[in-house]
């Protein structure tokens, strides 16, 4: 089954705009970064700090080439196995029992505990990736496509936006109502 | 077909707002959680540190009796600093003086003060302190290190320094006695949890835990 291109559009620009915003974070503050890739425990010391310094280099590489029609079907896999893999280190570590490791997830200014409901986010970007890894049905684009792509896609990342506050917020409204 | 067009572009431009709206609801409530847990009374991180022991530290009255800060006594000490020329400090008095006699019998309340003698003779008069002991002069303020008006802390009968903190209501002065009675430091030690609370206390009522 072939998707109408409008959702391959909308998923790739959502996905490419989550990614090159995070990649802008691990970049601005790239000792903090290190430090959480070293606190998820996964990578031997020697690669913690190669690790964190290519990262986001693949992260602006694969969300400039989700935007090119020719090139996405090859980013698109790429970006979703990206999320996929922070979506196992997050899991692995949630299964090892390391809840109050600090997630960075969202950035520098929002420090957040690793939690189930992460790995639900984590896959809802993932589908959002594979939907823009499909091939596209073939049809005329008009200028009103390309609006309701741009708009879907604004939509989605404001939704996101949102959702992520809220999951910042959640363990901050839990400490205040002494859970 | 163009009236369909027409709508869906509305509707699409429509929840586009909504969802920004919807995004800085979020953001405020954020900022909000962060601002909520410093409510109680703020501590100006210097000087003396809580649960040690106070400075002693004796200094005169306005009558020229002397007065013991930080000693061993019968009775708690509640140190209010103030001055004439802050009005917050004035409107605090009243919470002051119904805290001083609430708690008469555990509870000594020494007005600090400093600055012009007229002034405080006028704000003595206005809020009727003259039965209260009031010190004028800078050792006491100095040794306690306060640099922001008004301030208050409480010094147990040990003479131990049980908390402080700058108060600008009297949520913020009732915090001091939430603060000594839950043995942090302060209410927002308290909060974040960064302190193991100094003493076990076995009150019977429950008090919310956030680990």
């Amino acid at each position: 089954m072939q998707p109408d291109p409008i959702f391959v559009i909308a998923s790739a620009v959502t996905v490419a705009v989550i990614l090159a915003s995070a990649a802008t974070h691990k970049v601005r503050a790239q000792a903090r970064f290190a430090n959480q890739v070293e606190d998820y425990q996964l990578l031997p010391k020697m690669l913690v700090r190669l690790f964190a310094r290519l990262l986001p280099v693949l992260e602006l590489t694969t969300a400039l080439a989700l935007l090119a029609p020719f090139s996405r079907p090859y980013a698109a896999p790429v970006a979703a196995g990206l999320l996929g893999l922070y979506a196992a280190a997050i899991g692995f570590n949630l299964w090892r029992g390391r809840k109050d490791i600090d997630c960075g997830c969202a950035g520098p200014d929002q420090a957040q505990p690793i939690r189930p409901a992460l790995l639900l986010r984590n896959s809802v970007l993932v589908g959002l990736a594979v939907v823009a890894s499909l091939a596209p049905y073939a049809r005329e684009m008009g200028f009103f496509d390309g609006f309701v792509a741009i708009a879907a896609s604004a939509v989605a990342l404001l939704v996101y936006a949102t959702a992520d506050g809220l999951l910042a917020n959640s363990p901050r409204l839990l400490k205040l109502i002494g859970r | 077909m163009e009236g369909l067009i027409v709508s869906n572009v509305l509707l699409w431009c429509l929840l586009l707002a909504l969802a920004f709206a919807v995004m800085g609801l979020v953001r405020q409530i954020g900022v909000l959680h962060s601002r909520l847990a410093p409510a109680g009374a703020l501590m100006v991180d210097k000087g003396v540190s809580v649960n040690e022991p106070a400075p002693k530290v004796t200094a005169a009255d306005r009558n020229g009796r002397p007065v013991n800060f930080g000693y061993a006594g019968q009775k708690s000490q509640l140190l209010f600093f103030l001055s004439p020329t802050c009005p917050i400090c004035k409107s605090l008095l009243p919470a002051i003086k119904s805290i001083a006699k609430d708690q008469a019998d555990r509870l000594d309340v020494i007005y600090v003060s400093d600055g012009d003698m007229d002034a405080q003779h006028a704000l003595i008069k206005e809020h009727k302190l003259e039965n209260v002991t009031y010190v004028v002069g800078p050792e006491v303020g100095m040794t306690y290190q306060i640099g922001k008006l008004p301030y208050a802390a409480l010094i147990d009968q040990n003479g131990v320094l049980r908390s402080k903190g700058l108060v600008n209501s009297r949520e913020h002065l009732d915090s001091l006695f939430e603060a000594e009675h839950l043995g942090s430091a302060t209410l927002q030690q308290y909060l974040h949890g960064t302190q193991e609370h100094a003493h076990s206390h076995s009150h019977s009522h429950a008090h919310p835990h956030n680990h």
